[in-house]
């Protein structure tokens, strides 16, 4: 066995992991050609062997190829552009080589791992993979041609040395090859497999498809409805059903409604445990048949939550946040507690997020296939397939080889899934076993928003220390934050089977209340530094008879959201409190030279007023609006991101317009300008909309957010016109990331330029207008 | 039952209170209306229904027996006809929503898109070359809730509107 130790930065300051080798393992070795494929036989059925090169990058002998990755596409479009493009590049064949990319599915892809960090750690197998690959065909031509291999050049496809030519497609045809690529990692992780070893990459110099602003290959298919969605998927045999869930977070099922035959004449309840569903041939009698026998079902009471409205003093009165280990950052240092206390000026603040919700424009929905042999197909739409797979062994006890997972196209639902499951394929699977034949679950709209996880809420007390310079001698953070992560399908824990523990302090990795700093401190000018980020159980997770509570899962930016919204709105309060224009105020706190060059450009493409804040005509009165700039930063994934809000606040209303965003990023490489740059406009829009009107609400019994009306989102009327300024740094190496991070810095902006608007501080999300004029009056 | 989808007479078994958006996908096998909310509240289930934008999943099927009801699926031969396009040309032509749709890389899930498609055909038959606000009044005021897109597409929407309207005028793409 292996030791790999991996990290990440999904999941803050869990960084160093430790993952064995389950397949292959062998050390790379050049390449062999033997006759037997699987020869190893190391590999689970319904697999593919990882450490074969076929199973990643399969080169057809008309020279076109296909990509095979655990990864999927939620609208990012990596797989289809950027994905295609490292590889082309890599592989050494134009980007049309390449007729297909598969996705997820857990019977024809090599690797899992989780739909995030695209770009990084996603597609860093499938690269070594392909890089492995063009090693052995150049290995191959220099056999065939009698060349050393040094001597070879590789242009499209075609290997040239010694006056010979050779295709790829030439290469692989009639044989059978086998080239070992060491694997490592646990294939049914929210991490999944990695491979390993060093291939020569290319380096970014010699780029050629990179960089360029390919189309979406998807994107036709999607709008000339020839796409297959989920939503598409029809089984012979296959029934609808909707699941009754609990009338609470903690109710048990005391009588299960029986269906009224004489209006639902097909319909069937199904009960296991605390699940209970209802089955039709049509999804119209389930939907009405499940309506029925909800009216008639009896729980039991509980109310064992604080509510929304008491939510952050119960974080600071009663939730536990003792039992948690305490993560300091790795740039905390000095003494800053002294120099705070020794400080001309100081900043003193809360910051308070509330729960999030994902909120897939479709709710979620799985159809799972039962065999009487005690195999299971579930077609669905999940970010981590694989995860899934052994979620679903789990709570079944068969092994994961029994159990396949097929991808299809669905709605973005944006860090949901990626330890997993998003909902209803877990139930799809046992009404399916229950029922014998293929059950389609299909979560309402209501469902999808009171039994999926939600972004975790959490509060930040900050302390600035400016001294006699108005400079910051002392920062200090402590973030507070209930467990970010809970991977247990809800469907399983209703049905009292097996699923991977509750987060606890102890717990195992990605099951415990541990917290990291997400949000990496880039104002390295900052001597005194102490950040340090608490946990604690999530809300109700214990008190609940279920076990289920307010569950939690990681939404676009983990943690990093929540951290990086007080420190940055906290910093532009500390630039006022300095009488310094908060853009140049970071600028005096930093030397990283990428986030001065963004910091640079920012000012100069948003139209920035330099000047300290409140604006001169600030004002929290009158009908007329009051206009505000402010800004924010962000470094996730190797990326720099800079942002700057304009807002106009009618202070009589309450009414917040956001009229403009400029968003800088620097991601390095940037692998596709048009694509990066749609992406950022949605995050933007995504961002905006947290800033103005999102919190999930909840009584003590459970989540009272039920709809659209009771969750708004951002409309297209009330969109920000949108700047996106791509900063392309080739040198720096790194492919950086997508409208996850774009997602986060408009929050922090809009409220920086309220405070510039009106000159009073808004600590708390989301600014909706009742809590705009509670601010104006203080 | 008798519903005209697409150009297509088609015969429903379903009960006659079912929504027009079940009758689509699960019995008439078109599949581009999306369920979304079955509250009328996003717009993912958008048809036409006599050119007007309506919402799949509250419209029982009944509601549409006698009425011409257009999904993307049938976009292009919508436009294939106002345009009297006709055999090769009319095949081989999507409409100039989906062509936008596609020239300004429009979607990212998009799962929420063929209603947006469907809204952008109404208000570009009605109004051919609307002003911005009119394309946000469109998507936001203008039917039973506003087109909801959580993937933050609205811009690209508004472009792909304006193109749209350019190539249905006989603008280049």
């Amino acid at each position: 066995m292996k030791n790999s130790v991996e990290t990440t930065n999904i999941l803050g300051a869990q960084l160093s992991r430790r993952g064995f080798v389950k397949a292959g393992g062998a050390l790379f070795v050049g390449f062999t050609l033997l006759d037997s494929k699987n020869a190893q036989g190391a590999v689970a059925k319904n697999s593919l062997d990882p450490s074969q090169f076929q199973s990643w990058v399969e080169i057809h002998a008309d020279n076109t190829v296909i990509l095979h990755t655990g990864k999927c596409d939620f609208g990012q479009s990596s797989l289809y552009t950027a994905y295609r493009q490292i590889i082309a590049d890599e592989l050494e064949i134009p980007f049309e080589s390449i007729t297909a990319v598969i996705g997820g599915d857990t019977d024809r892809t090599p690797d899992g791992g989780g739909t995030f960090d695209l770009l990084g750690r996603g597609v860093m197998p499938l690269r070594k993979a392909a890089a492995y690959t063009r090693e052995a065909m150049l290995e191959l031509a220099a056999q065939r041609f009698g060349v050393a291999k040094d001597k070879l050049t590789i242009k499209a496809g075609v290997i040239s040395g010694g006056g010979k030519t050779v295709t790829y497609g030439e290469l692989v045809k009639d044989q059978n090859l086998k080239l070992s690529i060491p694997v490592a990692g646990d294939l049914t992780t929210m991490f999944g497999l990695t491979v390993e070893g060093d291939p020569p990459l290319k380096p970014v110099s010699k780029y050629e498809v990179i960089g360029k602003s390919y189309r979406n290959s998807v994107i036709p298919a999607k709008v000339t409805a020839k796409e297959k969605w989920v939503t598409d998927v029809k089984l012979s045999g296959m029934w609808h059903a909707r699941i009754v869930h609990p009338a609470t977070l903690g109710s048990k099922l005391i009588t299960a409604g029986q269906v009224d035959k004489t209006k639902f004449p097909n319909a069937q309840v199904v009960v296991k445990g605390n699940l209970l569903g209802v089955v039709a041939p049509t999804e119209w009698e389930a939907i009405q048949a499940s309506r029925q026998v909800a009216a008639a079902t009896k729980w039991s009471e509980w109310k064992g939550l604080p509510g929304q409205p008491n939510l952050f003093r119960y974080f600071r009165q009663d939730a536990d946040w003792k039992s948690t280990s305490v993560s300091r950052s790795q740039k905390s240092g000095g003494d800053a507690a002294s120099a705070v206390a020794s400080a001309k000026k100081k900043h003193s603040a809360t910051y308070e997020m509330p729960f999030m919700k994902h909120a897939p424009i479709g709710p979620t929905m799985a159809l799972a296939d039962y065999k009487a042999d005690g195999t299971v197909t579930v077609h669905t739409h999940n970010q981590n397939p694989q995860a899934l797979r052994g979620q679903l062994a789990l709570m079944l006890g068969v092994p994961v080889d029994q159990v396949i997972v097929r991808l299809y196209s669905g709605p973005g639902h944006y860090g949901r899934s990626n330890g997993g499951n998003a909902g209803a394929e877990d139930e799809a699977v046992l009404l399916s076993k229950e029922l014998g034949r293929p059950v389609r679950v299909q979560w309402m709209r209501g469902e999808d928003f009171q039994w999926s996880t939600q972004s975790p809420a959490g509060y930040s007390d900050v302390q600035i220390g400016l001294d006699a310079n108005n400079k910051i001698s002392a920062y200090t953070i402590d973030h507070y934050m209930p467990a970010m992560q809970d991977d247990r399908p809800v469907g399983a824990i209703l049905a009292g089977l097996p699923t991977m523990p509750a987060p606890t302090p102890g717990g195992q990795r990605l099951a415990n209340t541990v917290n990291g700093n997400s949000d990496p401190w880039v104002y390295d000018g900052v001597l005194n530094l102490e950040e340090r980020a608490h946990g604690t159980y999530e809300v109700g997770q214990r008190e609940s008879p279920l076990g289920v509570g307010l569950r939690d899962h990681s939404m676009r930016t983990p943690g990093q959201f929540q951290q990086n919204f007080p420190r940055e709105v906290a910093l532009s309060e500390a630039a006022a409190l300095a009488g310094a224009d908060p853009i140049q105020f970071r600028l005096d706190h930093t030397k990283d030279e990428r986030l001065t060059n963004i910091l640079q450009r920012l000012r100069a493409e948003s139209g920035w007023q330099t000047r300290s804040a409140p604006n001169p005509k600030a004002s929290t009165t009158g009908n007329a609006p009051v206009r505000g700039q402010g800004v924010s930063v962000m470094f996730r994934s190797g990326s720099y991101w800079a942002c700057a809000a304009q807002i106009a606040v009618t202070p009589a209303s309450g009414a917040i317009a956001v009229e403009k965003i400029t968003m800088v990023v620097d991601p390095g490489v940037v692998v596709n300008p048009l694509q990066l740059k749609r992406q950022v406009e949605g995050g933007s829009m995504m961002g905006t909309s947290i800033a103005l009107y999102e919190q999930v609400e909840f009584d003590e019994s459970g989540v009272t957010t039920k709809d659209w009306r009771s969750y708004p989102i951002l409309k297209m009327a009330d969109m920000p016109e949108i700047k996106v300024v791509i900063v392309n740094r080739p040198e720096v190496g790194v492919y950086g990331q997508g409208s996850e991070a774009a997602n986060a810095l408009a929050a922090p902006a809009i409220a920086a330029a309220f405070f510039d608007a009106t000159g009073k501080p808004a600590r708390n999300l989301p600014l909706r207008p009742d809590y705009v004029k509670t601010l104006l009056k203080a | 039952m008798t519903i005209t989808v697409n150009g297509q007479k088609r015969d429903v078994q379903s009960s006659a209170d079912t929504p027009l958006l079940y009758v689509l996908r699960n019995e008439l096998d078109v599949m581009s209306p999306q369920f979304g909310c079955g509250l009328a509240q996003c717009g993912a289930c958008s048809v036409l229904v006599d050119g007007k934008e309506v919402r799949s999943c509250v419209t029982p099927v009944s509601s549409a027996t006698g009425k011409e009801v257009t999904t993307i699926e049938g976009l292009p031969a919508r436009w294939a006809k106002q345009k009297g396009l006709s055999g090769a040309d009319a095949e081989k032509t999507l409409h100039p929503v989906q062509q936008a749709w596609i020239e300004e890389q429009t979607p990212l899930c998009g799962y929420c898109q063929s209603g947006m498609m469907i809204k952008a055909t109404e208000l570009l038959e009605k109004t051919a070359k609307p002003s911005d606000s009119e394309i946000k009044a469109a998507f936001t005021t203008s039917g039973p809730s506003a087109h909801l897109c959580r993937c933050g597409s609205y811009y690209a929407i508004v472009e792909a509107v304006r193109l749209a309207s350019t190539i249905m005028a006989g603008g280049a793409k």
